[in-house]
């Protein structure tokens, strides 16, 4: 049914809080090795589709699937029964599938955030080193007892490779909120990757960098992809950013889908001229 | 039937008010500051042995005013050494000084009593007997709930109709935006506690009415009762925390009673020492609610935004 | 460098029991110290660590101090202990390790069941919550209809208690002191495994659960299984130290695990600094000194030239050190140790303290 390739699938995705939709039915797919950009204005829903792929929301309706199989779907129930503003109610009436963050995670979904959520009582180092942890074969009281040096010696290992890609080694026992800002975004993509993902979704990366820092972003975003095997999801404003490493491009407003396509076609769409790039955009 | 039981209601609901005047000062203060004020309870007992002090030296109608004032200037004060300080530190902080307030004003008690039970003047009128429908009781259990509906009537009205209930609806809804707006919340806080610590004064002189004795201990369990009650209700909810107290006194007390109630129904052949669990019952309740509806029955939801 | 530290601690605790008068205050503020020192870190695990804000303590100290006096009276005594009860149902005994072992796990196995409706719920309301739990475990133990098991409201006594480990000689007097290093060394060994999991991976996630609860879910932590396991392992160890307590106390009655105690307990892990396992242990012991030893001058009534110092009397000392205690908790938030340990103290000064940009 859906491209052997595809890596992750919406459909009809919706999330209603309360009277407010702030995604609307939503269809997307994002295939291997794709760097795909959601963009769209504040407040459009883009984060809100990140919450529910990574399980931080229920969507209200919809079902995502990850390399072809169902991962989250739901359906309107109880008090949403009535308030439900959206299509297709009763597309997804049999078994709800409602996983955790962290399941999401372990599945090879990882993630940053908007606002970023480094571990601020850790170094940098330790931060790399605790995302390490879901990928642990040890138990509580093995590890408990420091009987699990191999792995322990290992994770670190990694960590401290991980680190190295992006020249953090050096600052690795600086405690993570004493970066650079720019930098501090950067390890927290380095601490995703830290968690052995094939599909990373970056929220807005690039917030409050300058144009230089910027562009070292995307050269990053690419190498990564290529060294690390991934599919990149990203959600940006820096339309440069955007329009330069993107494969494909998602533009949504007021949580509905308004355009689709490759960075030159999106650039030259009226629609998403006029509700978001602006009239003369260059 | 209805004879056996009648008395443990009535007892119920007299306590029930008196802890309903305590739940209130629970519910305002963490509807404004989210803290939740172990202190309280030790400011209730405070007033008691103040009453017990006072009384030898100076004549009732003096002692009964002065006790509330100076429960309320304690709450102010307490408020103003131990909470302002630690506004801006994390509500751990905050928490941790409440029990610390708690620790050192039993210790207080302790040591000013001896560690010995302090008898409650008998005042005159309340403590008089007096029967309903058969049962024999005091006056201070007809008159506890018409008080504790009246004063909290007086507070919903205050909260509803004035300006200094406005900013403190707005203080509890929205800490920071109203201090942008320009409300006073230092004086909002001051008066919250004020208020509170005032109705609590005024629920021992019903409560130890009643109990008659008075140790560093005896805010404890009224305390914690108090604070179930105003969760139960819904925290930040004045009407709430009045329901729920009434709730909590009715049921502990038929708990107490139960022994003798299934005994008279022919249920059990011989008691059961179900009175033990009347407290218990309590924080039962306490997590019940918690695990069904966290927001009490008259709370609100609120989601956070990631 | 810290192990050396220890270790000549505890040599300068066996040569001290050998050699000062066995009634010392100094062996009942180890021995009590030890007690709340094993609580305290237990506490410190959940609540500094992981950012589980528990005040059910009191309740598994008293779960496990019934576990091990229940397992370990002796037979030949219980008619006496158990008389309202005809001797109580339980006649058998176990050895001391057994029971020790089995109170810690009475205590995790109520935790875990606690924990289930409990742990979701929001850092105040789990505060209420688990000392509510703690209340109810209370009212259970002194009902009277569970008498034939734990004596209902009556005392539990006749048990092994620290003294038992004194070596005596064929005379009957006592060879070697043991009394004091016992309860110490049950401590240390229950505090190094708390600090062996600390380190160690599961220790981190538990760490980021505290610092970002979200991130720490995105980053593949499951918070219920690792708040379920923080939980329990604390409450195991909180458990063995009820135990202890119970041996140190030489009789256990359910009425005396008030929140009182809990609540002594979370003000020495503030005291210590929360996050601090050297804080909490440290703070433990100058807790029990200056409540049980340093301050009982103040309890008693001082006469200079003839004209007693007014406020010196019973229970000024408690009063004393509340005042201690809330100058500590408002100027020195932070604690003795902040979130530091015992090795920190020896590497240098550290370039930077957190200074978040941004």
């Amino acid at each position: 049914m859906t491209d052997p390739k595809n890596v992750l699938h919406l459909d009809h995705l919706t999330m209603q809080f309360g009277g407010v939709v702030a995604v609307n039915d939503l269809t997307m797919d994002i295939n291997e090795g794709e760097i795909v950009a959601l963009i769209g204005p504040n407040g459009a829903g883009k984060t809100t589709a990140f919450n529910a792929v990574t399980g931080i929301y229920a969507p209200t309706n919809g079902e995502i699937s990850f390399h072809g199989t169902p991962i989250v779907r739901n359906h309107p129930c109880g008090k949403m029964r009535k308030l439900y503003a959206g299509t297709n109610a009763d597309l997804y009436k049999d078994r709800v599938l409602r996983p955790t963050p962290d399941q999401i995670t372990r599945l090879g979904i990882a993630r940053t955030f908007q606002n970023i959520r480094l571990f601020s009582g850790m170094t940098v180092f330790e931060n790399v080193l605790t995302a390490r942890h879901l990928r642990r074969t040890s138990n509580f009281i093995t590890a408990g007892l420091h009987l699990n040096g191999k792995e322990e010696a290992l994770m670190r290992e990694r960590s401290l490779a991980l680190l190295d890609t992006v020249g953090l080694a050096d600052v690795r026992d600086e405690m993570a909120v004493s970066l650079p800002y720019g930098r501090q975004r950067l390890l927290e993509i380095i601490r995703a990757l830290a968690t052995d993902p094939t599909l990373l979704l970056l929220d807005e990366p690039a917030a409050g960098m300058n144009p230089q820092e910027t562009m070292e972003l995307g050269q990053f975003i690419r190498q990564i992809k290529k060294d690390f095997n991934l599919t990149v999801f990203i959600i940006e404003h820096h339309m440069d950013l955007v329009m330069n490493i993107s494969d494909r491009i998602y533009v949504i407003e007021f949580g509905r889908q308004i355009a689709e396509g490759t960075p030159a076609q999106v650039q030259n769409d009226p629609a998403v001229i006029a509700a978001y790039l602006g009239g003369d955009a260059e | 039937m209805w004879k056996t039981v009648f008395p443990y209601m009535l007892s119920g609901i007299s306590v029930g008010g008196q802890y309903a005047l305590i739940a209130i000062g629970y519910t305002m203060v963490y509807g404004i500051l989210r803290l939740i004020n172990f202190a309280h309870g030790d400011v209730f007992m405070v007033a008691g042995i103040l009453m017990v002090y006072m009384a030898t030296a100076l004549p009732l109608y003096i002692t009964i005013p002065l006790v509330l004032l100076l429960t309320s200037l304690i709450g102010f004060l307490i408020e103003r050494t131990a909470y302002r300080p630690l506004r801006s530190a994390p509500r751990m902080s905050a928490m941790i000084s409440a029990i610390g307030v708690s620790y050192t004003l039993q210790n207080l008690v302790l040591y000013a009593t001896g560690g010995l039970n302090q008898f409650y003047p008998k005042i005159p009128f309340i403590s008089d007997s007096v029967r309903i429908t058969g049962a024999t009781t005091t006056m201070v259990t007809v008159i506890t709930p018409f008080l504790t509906l009246l004063l909290a009537g007086i507070l919903v009205m205050l909260i509803n109709r004035t300006k200094l209930g406005m900013a403190m609806r707005a203080v509890s809804k929205d800490f920071e935006t109203s201090l942008l707006m320009g409300i006073k919340i230092d004086r909002v806080i001051s008066a919250t506690f004020v208020i509170g610590s005032f109705l609590a004064a005024v629920g021992s002189v019903l409560y130890f009415t009643n109990y008659s004795t008075v140790i560093q201990t005896s805010g404890a369990m009224p305390g914690l009762k108090a604070f179930v009650a105003a969760v139960f209700g819904g925290i930040g909810s004045i009407p709430g925390a009045v329901i729920g107290a009434f709730l909590i006194g009715i049921c502990e007390n038929l708990i107490k009673g139960l022994d003798v109630i299934l005994f008279r129904l022919g249920l059990i052949a011989k008691p059961l020492g179900l009175a033990t669990f009347s407290d218990a019952f309590t924080f039962a309740l306490l997590i019940v609610i918690l695990v069904v509806k966290p927001t009490g029955l008259f709370g609100e939801e609120h989601t956070d935004k990631v | 460098m810290s192990a050396l530290i220890v270790f000549a601690f505890y040599a300068a605790v066996f040569i001290a029991e050998q050699k000062l008068p066995p009634t010392s205050m100094l062996f009942t503020v180890l021995k009590k110290g030890a007690v709340y020192a094993l609580v305290a870190v237990s506490m410190n695990l959940l609540n500094g660590f992981t950012g589980i804000f528990s005040l059910g303590q009191a309740g598994f100290m008293l779960v496990g101090a019934y576990t091990y006096a229940i397992l370990t009276i002796p037979v030949a005594a219980r008619a006496s202990v158990y008389q309202y009860f005809n001797g109580g149902m339980i006649q058998f005994t176990v050895p001391f390790v057994v029971a020790l072992l089995l109170a810690g796990c009475a205590a995790a196995v109520f935790a875990w069941l606690i924990g289930l409706p409990v742990l979701r719920l929001k850092s105040d309301y789990l505060a209420i919550a688990t000392l509510g739990f703690a209340e109810i475990t209370r009212a259970i133990f002194q009902w009277n209809q569970l008498g034939p098991l734990t004596n209902g409201s009556n005392m539990l006594r006749l048990f092994p208690i620290f003294n038992d480990f004194n070596i005596k000689d064929a005379s009957g007097t006592v060879a070697v002191y043991l009394s004091t290093m016992m309860p110490m060394l049950i401590a240390g060994l229950c505090i190094a495994l708390l600090v062996l999991l600390i380190n160690s991976t599961y220790g981190r996630a538990l760490r980021a659960i505290k610092d970002n609860e979200i991130a720490a879910e995105a980053m593949g932590i499951n918070l219920a299984s690792h708040k379920q396991l923080a939980f329990c392992v604390s409450s195991f160890f909180t458990g063995i130290a009820g135990a202890m307590l119970a041996m140190y106390q030489t009789s256990v009655q359910a009425k005396s695990f008030t929140s009182a105690m809990t609540y002594e307990i979370l003000l020495i892990v503030v005291i210590g600094g929360v996050g601090s396992v050297t804080g909490s242990c440290l703070s433990s012991f100058l807790f029990v000194a200056c409540s049980e030893w340093w301050l009982r001058f103040l309890d008693e009534k001082q006469f200079i030239n003839g004209f007693e110092v007014p406020l010196l009397r019973n229970g000024f000392r408690l009063v004393v050190f509340s005042i201690i205690i809330m100058i500590v908790v408002l100027f020195f938030r932070r604690g003795i140790m902040g979130t530091k340990e015992l090795p920190d103290l020896f590497k240098r000064r550290r370039a930077k303290e957190a200074t978040p940009h941004d």
